[in-house]
């Protein structure tokens, strides 16, 4: 799975919890999560284990420690998709 | 270090079947956090309730020292509530009214919490409604410079909510300061600070919204 790949499904990842429909639409690797997309820190949680589910991947803490923009957030996917190769 | 933290949690708004699933709240508390809720008071209020609670004062503690670390992640699992206190005789109640403000919390029951990272020891104050949470902390014990508010508003639209705590902070700012033309702005780090003029304020702030709710609090 390539980066574009993921950050295409990241769009629907992210879109319950954004109300900010255009930058989301062209979302890169330097929109950050909060100040950009304008989610609010309590769905951070909901983000995380949506991503989980979707990817049959688990984020532990230090993990989700890196997790600030949608780059560090592909990362962190790309990097639990490979160990569980 | 004067600094402030607080955050505010919308109880409407909250995924009730997903907070009381393990894999969910299990990245928020701790098993010694979730042995807090076991203390026979806490079954008073719902585990949805006490899982955002503990959220809405980790966030705070975050909020609080971020200002002076602002490379500082919030990773809730990270914060630890040691303590907690449920108020004497406390019931859940609703919010009847729409904006509540205070300085201290002697006169009103709130959760009392002491909460933990790393070498950081903090204080906290919390008010649980049906509808809402919200939190403060504290690097003292004593609140009563501590100064807070909240209120319902109309509209969940980001920048409404944004503008709509800035005002609000300014209101109760400028009549406690005795000044006009203040401002709210943020550092390049990302903290609200309070500018008259060009002069940045020595006061130390914290905003935060959830849906239709927004919060303050300065010392």
């Amino acid at each position: 799975m390539t980066r574009t790949e993921i950050l295409n499904e990241l769009k629907k990842v992210f879109a319950p919890y954004t109300t900010n429909k255009e930058m989301l639409a062209g979302i890169n690797d330097q929109t950050d999560l909060i100040k950009d997309l304008k989610i609010n820190s309590a769905n951070l949680v909901d983000i995380i284990i949506d991503a989980e589910a979707k990817y049959d991947i688990e984020i532990d803490y230090d993990s989700a420690d890196k997790i600030i923009n949608v780059g560090t957030c592909i990362d962190v996917i790309m990097e639990k998709l490979n160990q569980n190769k | 270090m004067i600094s402030a933290g607080n955050d505010i949690i919308s109880l409407n708004a909250i995924n009730i079947t997903r907070t009381k699933q393990e894999k969910f709240y299990s990245k928020i508390l701790s098993p010694t956090e979730k042995e807090l809720y076991n203390q026979a008071e806490f079954t008073t209020i719902p585990f949805e309730n006490f899982v955002w609670l503990l959220w809405s004062i980790k966030e705070s503690a975050y909020k609080y020292l971020k200002r002076n670390n602002s490379g500082l992640i919030f990773i809730p699992i990270k914060f630890t509530v040691k303590q907690l206190f449920i108020p004497h005789g406390y019931a859940l109640t609703n919010f009847e009214a729409t904006q509540l403000e205070g300085t201290g919390f002697d006169n009103i029951p709130a959760f009392e919490g002491i909460i933990t990272t790393g070498d950081d020891a903090l204080y906290s104050r919390s008010l649980m409604y049906t509808e809402l949470i919200v939190s403060v902390v504290n690097s003292d014990e004593n609140f009563e410079n501590t100064h807070w508010g909240l209120k319902l508003i109309g509209k969940v639209d980001p920048e409404y909510q944004s503008t709509a705590v800035r005002e609000f902070l300014i209101e109760r700012l400028q009549g406690f300061l005795r000044l006009d033309g203040l401002v709210i702005s943020k550092s390049s780090g990302g903290i609200p600070v309070v500018l008259k003029g060009n002069s940045k304020l020595r006061v130390a702030v914290s905003l935060s919204h959830h849906e239709q709710l927004i919060a303050y609090s300065f010392r």
